[in-house]
Parts: structure tokens; sequence; C-alpha cells
């Protein structure tokens, strides 16, 4: 199974912690917030956010949970690091004892889930879409407090006479020869593939499928794929693949640490929703629209998490609060954004299945 | 009889244990691949009409039988050399087989990866000595795939190997000798075939683990390579195709228990699971 982006910021996080390149006191105050709690406990009521594990607790909880349990006077939230794939939920939907009340997922998870009645929809009389700076963040089933992106992160140094500039440029074995590395999941790898024959950020979508696997298969030899962000960062830490497309988040650390010797660029790169779902029948029933709304709600919890995961905001506020050093480095920034195509969710959640196995087919054939 | 099923009593508790908690649930999740999308057998005819299904399954059939010849021979020569070592040097082949066995099978995977990658020690060697140019693609494929497999098999291989080779009464091979049969003729004619119940059952040990191998070619494989273990995750995790993910565990199980079948009336499956002599 690949990893899931919400993952692989708990792994970065955690790793940055450990390094400390981020304050032990800020993780805590999250802690400590909690810690006071359990006298109130008897009479709070509780609701459950999903994450992928590790420093999400802390993440979430400081950004997310504690300036809603703040805000709303006997209610607080919980981290589980379960980690809420769509099988998961399933599972527990199916089960009829649902614990969870918001889960971290993705769009394809979001219109799949839906699609099968495993969601509740999302009530937009209470979650403002004027929130978000994009329809792509505010679907039918889920709602993104957070952005990330599938960039074209590169080793400048195997490139002496000019860097890649486009996919076109990373389909092209003949001038800029050496390994690839693309994600073992077709959302990204395919429209990367369309742009390199030709389509613009524009035009992009409707993909043509087969046309794009079957110029993943053109270069599939010349190519290694990962499924977890770590293993993405070291391929091209090692000098095991010269360029790749990976998560900004992994692209930005390799950045800061090679002192920009591997480098990524925003042109052409996907643009895509950190999406939270809500399972149909969760326990905290409107109250956790009420803390969906205000993820979305509060631009600066959006640009801490930003600081402390490299997570995008979404609240059309944020941006103007970025501090500068952060701005080159924020997907949702007005100048980086307009060079990315925003993914199709919709269309990858009623696709997904079928394309993603014919492209896993095509990448292990 | 009345003393047997006393035994059979005793026994009672572990069997309900099981069957409620392990067995039921299982065959439920089995269940879902006749009942998903639609009630019938749609999923097992994808075995015959569907590329994808039939893909994953050669790739692991192959990737096995590989692993699994490779593992015996190595294995082989190993528990040979140990059952003809003195008891002190024995001693000491049976620690260096048994240590692998405890480490962690995702620090080995990882270990391979530092040995086999373009810049790892074995192309760097082989590059500053002049053999060869350009690095060689040792991992990210299924050559990757079935070093990391083979290591990890091995140890699984020479136990039961050993246990039937240490029961081989070493005066019969001083006797064949004694009647003028070479070296080569005592081992083709006495010690091998005195040997091969041994050898069959550490091929199924080896042949069911390798089924169902999961870690080393996730990380061995560079993405490219696709076993059942991880199709039926992708399944059932990501793609939401419970049918299909079931229907595949299913064939999963009755392939091991069909294994099992037929190899325990070759040989005696106890010696497998530790109940030698």
């Amino acid at each position: 199974m690949a990893q899931s982006f919400q993952q692989d910021c708990v792994e970065l996080a955690l790793r940055r912690f450990r390094a400390g390149e981020i304050d032990r006191r800020t993780l805590i105050a999250g802690l400590a917030a909690l810690g006071a709690a359990p006298a109130l406990a008897q009479a709070t009521r509780n609701l459950v956010m999903v994450n992928w594990g590790g420093i999400a607790n802390q993440a979430f909880g400081q950004f997310y949970g504690e300036p809603f349990a703040t805000a709303n006077a006997g209610w607080r939230v919980t981290q589980d690091s379960t980690g809420p794939s769509a099988g998961r939920i399933r599972s527990m939907v199916e089960s009829g004892r649902v614990t969870w009340d918001i889960c971290d997922s993705s769009a394809t998870t979001a219109v799949l889930l839906g699609g099968q009645n495993m969601l509740a929809p999302i009530n937009y009389s209470i979650v403002d879409r004027a929130n978000v700076t994009g329809p792509v963040f505010a679907m039918e089933h889920g709602a993104a407090p957070y952005s990330f992106s599938s960039v074209l992160a590169y080793d400048s140094a195997r490139f002496p006479n000019g860097p890649p500039t486009s996919w076109a440029d990373f389909w092209d074995l003949r001038r800029f020869p050496g390994q690839r590395l693309l994600r073992r999941d077709a959302v990204g790898a395919l429209e990367a593939a369309s742009m390199s024959m030709g389509r613009t950020i524009q035009n992009t979508y409707p993909l043509d499928v087969r046309a794009a696997i079957r110029r993943v298969g053109e270069i599939r030899r010349n190519c290694v794929f990962w499924n977890s962000g770590a293993e993405s960062e070291q391929f091209l830490r090692t000098g095991e693949a010269v360029m790749g497309q990976i998560w900004h988040t992994r692209a930005n650390v390799l950045q800061r640490e090679t002192n920009g010797r591997i480098r990524f660029i925003w042109n052409q790169a996907l643009l895509q929703p950190g999406i939270f779902v809500i399972p149909r029948g969760a326990p905290g029933g409107e109250m956790v629209q009420r803390l969906l709304a205000s993820m979305l709600a509060n631009e600066d919890a959006q640009v801490g998490l930003l600081q402390m995961l490299g997570n995008g905001p979404t609240n059309p506020r944020a941006a103007a609060k970025v501090p500068t050093e952060f701005r080159a480095v924020n997907p949702t920034e007005p100048a980086n954004a307009a060079q990315q195509v925003p993914i199709d969710g919709v269309w990858w959640g009623r696709n997904y299945a079928q394309v993603n196995q014919d492209y896993l087919d095509t990448i292990t054939g | 009889m009345r003393r047997d099923a006393g035994w059979w009593a005793l026994l009672l508790p572990a069997f309900l244990l099981l069957s409620v908690f392990y067995i039921v649930p299982i065959v439920q999740v089995l269940a879902i691949s006749f009942m998903e999308p639609e009630p019938g057998f749609g999923n097992y005819e994808r075995i015959a009409t569907n590329l994808s299904v039939q893909r994953v399954l050669l790739t692991t059939a192959r990737i096995c039988i590989i692993t699994t010849a490779i593992a015996l021979f190595l294995g082989y020569a190993l528990a040979y050399a140990i059952t003809l070592a003195s008891e002190n040097a024995r001693r000491w082949w049976l620690l260096c087989v048994l240590v692998p066995l405890w480490i962690s099978v995702l620090v080995r995977a990882f270990a391979w990866v530092t040995l086999l990658r373009r810049q790892g020690l074995i192309n760097q060697t082989l590059m500053e000595t002049g053999v060869i140019a350009e690095p060689l693609a040792l991992v990210w494929n299924e050559f990757g795939i079935i070093v990391g497999m083979v290591h990890y098999m091995v140890p699984y291989a020479v136990l039961p190997m050993l246990a039937s080779m240490r029961e081989i009464d070493p005066r019969l091979l001083a006797a064949a000798r004694g009647m003028g049969a070479s070296r080569i003729q005592v081992f083709t004619r006495i010690f091998f075939p005195l040997s091969a119940p041994g050898l069959v059952a550490a091929g199924v040990l080896v042949f069911i683990f390798s089924l169902g191998f999961y870690v080393t070619p996730a990380i061995l494989g560079g993405g490219r390579t696709l076993m059942v273990a991880e199709w039926i995750s992708l399944q059932i995790l990501d793609l939401i195709r419970w049918g299909l993910g079931t229907m595949m565990a299913t064939l999963l199980v009755v392939t091991i228990l069909v294994t099992l079948a037929v190899f325990s009336r070759v040989v005696n499956l106890r010696r497998l699971f530790g109940g030698a002599r």
C-alpha cells in the first residue's frame, strides 16, 4: 500500500523535531492544554480526529483541536493515530459502531467512499466555502484545511548544461539521462505524463488515460517507484534517481539539506487538497461539521502548520500572513499556485480503482 | 478410550478459542469474495479472464519457485556441512544460521539496499577496481527481491534438512565406503535418498512462507514488482475492492492448504513443525 501524504507529514515532522529543528515547547503546548483537561473531563464531550500517527497528534491537536476546544467550552478534540485508510473507514461504518468523528483523508477517498454512502456530506451552511481559495478544497464529502503538491525535484549537480524545467524534460531521457522517480500511484503521475505530451496546465483535463499510461510505460525501465515519502527522499538523496515527482514537503527538506543542490520547481506541479472526511454516523453529529468549519476558518493555525510541517494553508486570508521566508515553499502562495494544476479529485474518485490498477499493471509489467 | 477422552477435553478450550476468534472471522472475510460486488463466482472468474490478476499470480509463483530452489540448494549445502562438522564446529555453524532469524525482516531488507544500490558497497567496489564501468542494476528489480528473500529463507531451509540429515546413521556411509563405493556414490546412492524427506519438507516450508512475502518485495522491488500479499492489501485498504482482495486471499489460503495436503502424503509433515523423530 502506498503511504499517504499525511502519514508522511507526520514522519517528517517527527524527524525535524528529533533533529532539533522544531521547538519542543511548541509541541508540548498542545499536550499541556490537554493535560489540564482531565478536571473537566466528566463534563466535556469529545470529538475524535483520526490522523496517520506520530507527530500529527501534536500538530493537529495544536493547530486544529486546541483552537476549537478553546472556542467551544465543554468540548475537546482527541487525536487517534490509527491511520484512516479507505478500507478501515469502510469497515467501521459497515460494522455500525462508528467511533471516529473526522479523518485525515484524500480527495480520491472522499469520492470513493462518498459514492458508497460511507461518509456524511459536508454541511455547507455550517462550513463556509468562502474560507478556501478554490473549489478543489471544498468537496461534497470532504473539505481541506491544508494543501500539498507533487512537484518536479532534481539533482542540479547532474545537469551542468541546464536543469529540467517541465514534465517534457522529465520524459526526455536523451537530454536528461538518469533514473527517474515516480509515485507508485496514478494520481499526479498521469497528469505529468499528459503534460509531457503537450497538454498545458489549463487543459490537462480531461485526461487521455490510455495515452498517459502508455507514456509512463515508455520510461518505466528508467524509473523507480516510491511508496512512502521517506523512500522518495532517500532515492534522490542517495543518487539512485536524478529527478522525481515527489511531495513538496519532502522536496523542501532535500533542498534545505543539500543547500539547493537538490531543488524543486512549482511549474506544472499538481496541487492537491488535504481532505478531511466525516464517517457516516460519526458520534459528534453537527459538532463535527463545526470543527471542520473552524479548521478552514482559522488562517493563523494554518500558517502555523505550514511553518511546522510544510503543509500549505487553504484559507484565502492566510497567504498574506505567511512569513516571507516561507512563501517560496508554500504551495498556495498565489505566485506558486498559478503555475500548478489543481488536481481533479472528483474525476479521480470515480475512476481511481480502475485507472490505478491499470497504472500498477503497466509499471509492474 | 476414557483416558483419550480426557486428553481431548483438555484440547477443547484451545479449540473453541481458535474457532470462535480465529477461524470464524477468517471464514467471514473469505466469504466476502462470493458476495461482492454481486453474489456469485464473478471474482473467481477473473483468475481466468483478468490479465492483471494472472500477472500477479505468475509473478508471485515465479519469484517463490526461484527463491525456494536457491534457498534449498544453499540450505542443503549448509546442512550437509553442519552434519559432517565436529560437535564444536557444529555449534558455531548453527549459531550463524540462527542469528539472521532474529534480525527483523525490515532491517535486513534495508541492509541489502545499502549493499546493492548504485552507489552501494558492491557497485562501488566493482567500479573502483575497474571491473565494471557502469553500476549494475542489482536492486529495484526481481533480482534484488530474490536476493532478499533467499537470505531470509535459508535458515528455514537448513533447519528441517539438518534434522533429517542428523537422523542418518553415519555407519551406513562408512559401510558403503567399506564396500568400495566412491565418495560421490555414497552421496548419491545413500546420503541423498535418505535426506530427501527433509529436502521436501524444507521445500514446502520455504515455498509457503515465500507466498505471503510483503516487506521484502516492497522495499527491494523499487515499486516495479507486485506480489500477491501487496496486491491484496492494495485492494482492501486503497481501492476498496474487497471482493477481489478476499478472492486473492482465499486463493492464497487454498494454495497453501493444497500444497500441505499433497506433500503430507509424500513426507511426514510433523517434521516441518518441530515434531521430528
